[in-house]
Order: structure tokens, then sequence, then C-alpha cells
């Protein structure tokens, strides 16, 4: 149980046999909310833990930036989850995914407010509380920006990480999606975020549509994001990348392309 | 504009999934394409819990689900696909692989269309858009395909 190291991938059940075939495979990521931490691993996670491979729960559902509590049930579920799964970190998004008793469906962005901020805090705080192993907490790309935003993201994201003391899961895609939607230069973004408490990076493919660039993450990876990987271990030590690929899977030797462009952006050794 | 994160959440929340009104001060352009994203997203998903009901659909797959959906929120991929598949065979235009797949789950679980689907325990018999399905002992079967 080392952390995450070198390139690894978004353990999907529909490539699971793809991924139990990368030799050179340290590192995979699982979404949360599909394990069931009481029953049975997947068979094909049981085995890449047999094999040493660190497997990292990404929650999704969690909603930290929900102005209300956190669901202390997820917290326990995301736990017992990472317990199961002997992992070295969790991961959830600096976002909120239901209000009002409605479920959004996917991740929504904060006001880059004070109370924002109060409310992530203390939730992450909350988490903390009953987690076995350290957060990482992920900025989310969005589409759109609150009216009333009182901080700039790289403040207001720093201003979170300083006060839970969160590790942070940086995802090019999501700069390079926010820059092109939202405004903003991604490599400014980049010189402003704390990159030394990365735990790992987030590497994923998009696409335009309807005027605007949409982190798919069921389209190829970019050469705007790869530059931007680029760009990232221009700054720092080359931190582990993470390809996420949830759907549309391409053949077994275009993504294999993908992690070996990953492994070539960043110096680390090809898993393939 | 401060103190009250939870209720305007709420209305964010609505205006994307429920046909909620624009909060105020927010662009609509881009509003408007996170909710349509949103509705492309929850396609994707209830094709993979629907997967014959969206063959079935096709190309028609996306719009016929986003037209549905368009101001409904979500109660799960599982219910949504339910609901859609219904709606679709009271209309008639339940394709047959999603009559056979429609037929399959309602032979296998009780859906009220309120609450979560619960397994049958007795054995049954169900139809759907002319497909027939029965079960015995949770084993599922499809007794006659749906016309062709």
């Amino acid at each position: 149980m080392s952390g995450p190291s070198g390139v690894g991938i978004g353990w999907r059940p529909e490539i699971a046999g793809f991924v139990a075939g990368l030799p050179g495979l340290r590192f995979v990521e699982v979404v949360a909310e599909a394990v069931a931490p009481a029953g049975p691993l997947p068979d094909g996670l049981a085995e890449l833990r047999g094999r040493g491979v660190d497997v990292v729960p990404h929650g999704v559902r969690l909603s930290l930036g929900g102005a209300e509590p956190v669901d202390p049930a997820r917290v326990a579920h995301l736990a017992a989850v990472a317990a199961a799964l002997d992992a070295p970190l969790v991961s959830e998004h600096i976002a909120f995914v239901r209000a009002g008793g409605l479920e959004a469906g996917h991740l929504l962005p904060l006001p880059r407010s004070r109370e924002a901020v109060a409310a992530v805090v203390a939730n992450v705080r909350r988490t903390q509380a009953e987690l076995p192993v350290p957060l990482a907490l992920e900025p989310i790309a969005a589409l759109f920006d609150w009216p009333d935003d009182e901080l700039d993201e790289a403040d207001f994201l720093t201003e979170i990480l300083d006060a839970t003391g969160a590790l942070l899961l940086l995802d090019v895609a999501n700069v390079h999606a926010n820059a092109r939607n939202r405004g903003g230069e991604p490599t400014a973004l980049l010189d402003r975020l704390p990159l030394e408490r990365i735990a790992y990076a987030h590497v994923a493919g998009g696409a335009e549509h309807g005027g605007f660039y949409h982190d798919t993450h069921t389209d190829p990876v970019p050469a705007a994001v790869l530059d931007l990987v680029r760009e990232l271990c221009q700054r720092r030590r080359p931190p582990a990348l993470l390809l996420e690929r949830d759907g549309h899977y391409p053949p077994a030797a275009e993504l294999r392309a993908e992690l070996d462009a990953l492994a070539a952006a960043s110096g680390h050794p090809a898993v393939t | 504009m401060s103190g009250d994160l939870a209720a305007r959440q709420a209305e964010l929340v609505a205006a994307l999934v429920a046909g909620g009104p624009l909060p105020p001060g927010f662009a609509p352009a881009p509003v408007e394409a996170a909710r349509r994203a949103l509705l492309r997203k929850r396609a994707a998903d209830v094709a993979r819990h629907w997967p014959l009901l969206a063959a079935g659909l096709g190309a028609h797959w996306p719009a016929t689900f986003t037209a549905w959906a368009d101001g409904r929120p979500s109660n799960g991929s599982l219910r949504d696909g339910w609901d859609l598949a219904r709606e679709l065979r009271d209309r008639g235009t339940l394709p047959p692989l999603g009559a056979e797949e429609l037929a399959a789950r309602e032979v296998a679980s009780r859906y009220d269309g309120h609450r979560p689907p619960r397994p049958r325990l007795m054995p049954a018999v169900a139809r759907a858009g002319g497909a027939v399905a029965a079960q015995f002992a949770g084993r599922v079967r499809l007794l006659r395909p749906a016309p062709r």
C-alpha cells in the first residue's frame, strides 16, 4: 500500500478484462458507490488487489458541497469501502449533487462564496472524522458560474484545502474544460493552485457540443488536455495520472495508446 | 445574496431537472447547455439499465428518452426506464426488443410506479406489447417474442 503512482485507469466492469491485462499497472480507481463493502469484491478488483495494485475509492454522490450536512450513511459506506479495499486514500468532489429533495444526476458547481467554503469545509471535516484514510478533493468541470462569486477558483480551492488539510485530486481535463467554457488561462490556474498537495491527477476525454466543451469521459483525450498534462508535469514532480473512461469504450489498442500517451507526457513508465 | 445556500441550491437543481425557472442572475445559455447535458447523461445511464429498450429504439433512443425525461426528475435509472417503457407500451410505440425486456422485468419484480420494484416471490406470467414472459422460482423465460 504505497499510494497512487505512475499511470492508472478507472476500473469499470465493462473494461475489467482490459485492465487486468495491463502488466505495469500500479493503481486504479473504482466508483465507491458501485462497491458493496460487506459482500465479495467484484472478481476483477479482487484479482488486482491480490497483485498489489492500489484501488482508490472515488465517491460521486456524497454531495460534500451541499448546504445540508453530509449523509452519515454515505460517509460510513465510503469508509467501509476504503477498509474493504485496504485503500491508501479516497477521493470525492467539491460539488453538490442533490438539493431540495431532488437528485441532480451529476456534479454541480458551488458558488465561490465564503458561505459555500464554510459548507464544504464542515462536510469535509465530518467525512474525514469517519474515514480510516486521507481524503483527496477534486474540483469539477462546470458549464456555468453562479452570479455572485466572491473568490476566484484558485482562492476558493486553496481556502478549502487549507481549512481541511485535504489532498488535491486535480482533474486536468476539468481545468481545460473550465477555461474553455468559463474563461481564464488554464496554465495561469496551474500556477496558482497548491500543486504540492496533489495526491494524483485525472485525465479524461471530451467533445465539443453546442458551442461548449463537454467533459464526457466517453470521447478521446484531446491534444489540448495532453498539453496541459505536460504543463503540470513541468511545474512539479509528475503526479500519478489516472485515465477516466466511462462509456463508448474504444478498441483495446486505442485505450492502450491513450495510456501510453499519458506515460509519454509525464515520463512515467508505460503500463501497457 | 448569502445565508441561503440551501434554498438557492434547491432552486438551481429544480431548474436543471424539474422544469423550474432559471434562478436570478444565472446566464441562461450555459445553464441550458448543462440541462441538456444532464438529459443526455441520464439517457446513457438508463440505456445501461434497459439495453434492449434502448437498442430497440436505436437512433431514436436519445430523443425519445429526453423528450420523456425533460422536466421529470429522475427516480433512478431502473425506474425511469420502466416508467418510459410502460408509457411507450400504452402509446403502442414500444419496439419488440423493449417489449420483451419490459415483460421480463414485469414478471421478475412487482413495481407499482411509486415505490422501488421488489422481487416477486410467486410464479408469474406477464405480457407487454405482444411479448409474454414467465417466471418460476426467480428464473425468467420469454414464452413468446413480441411480433416483428
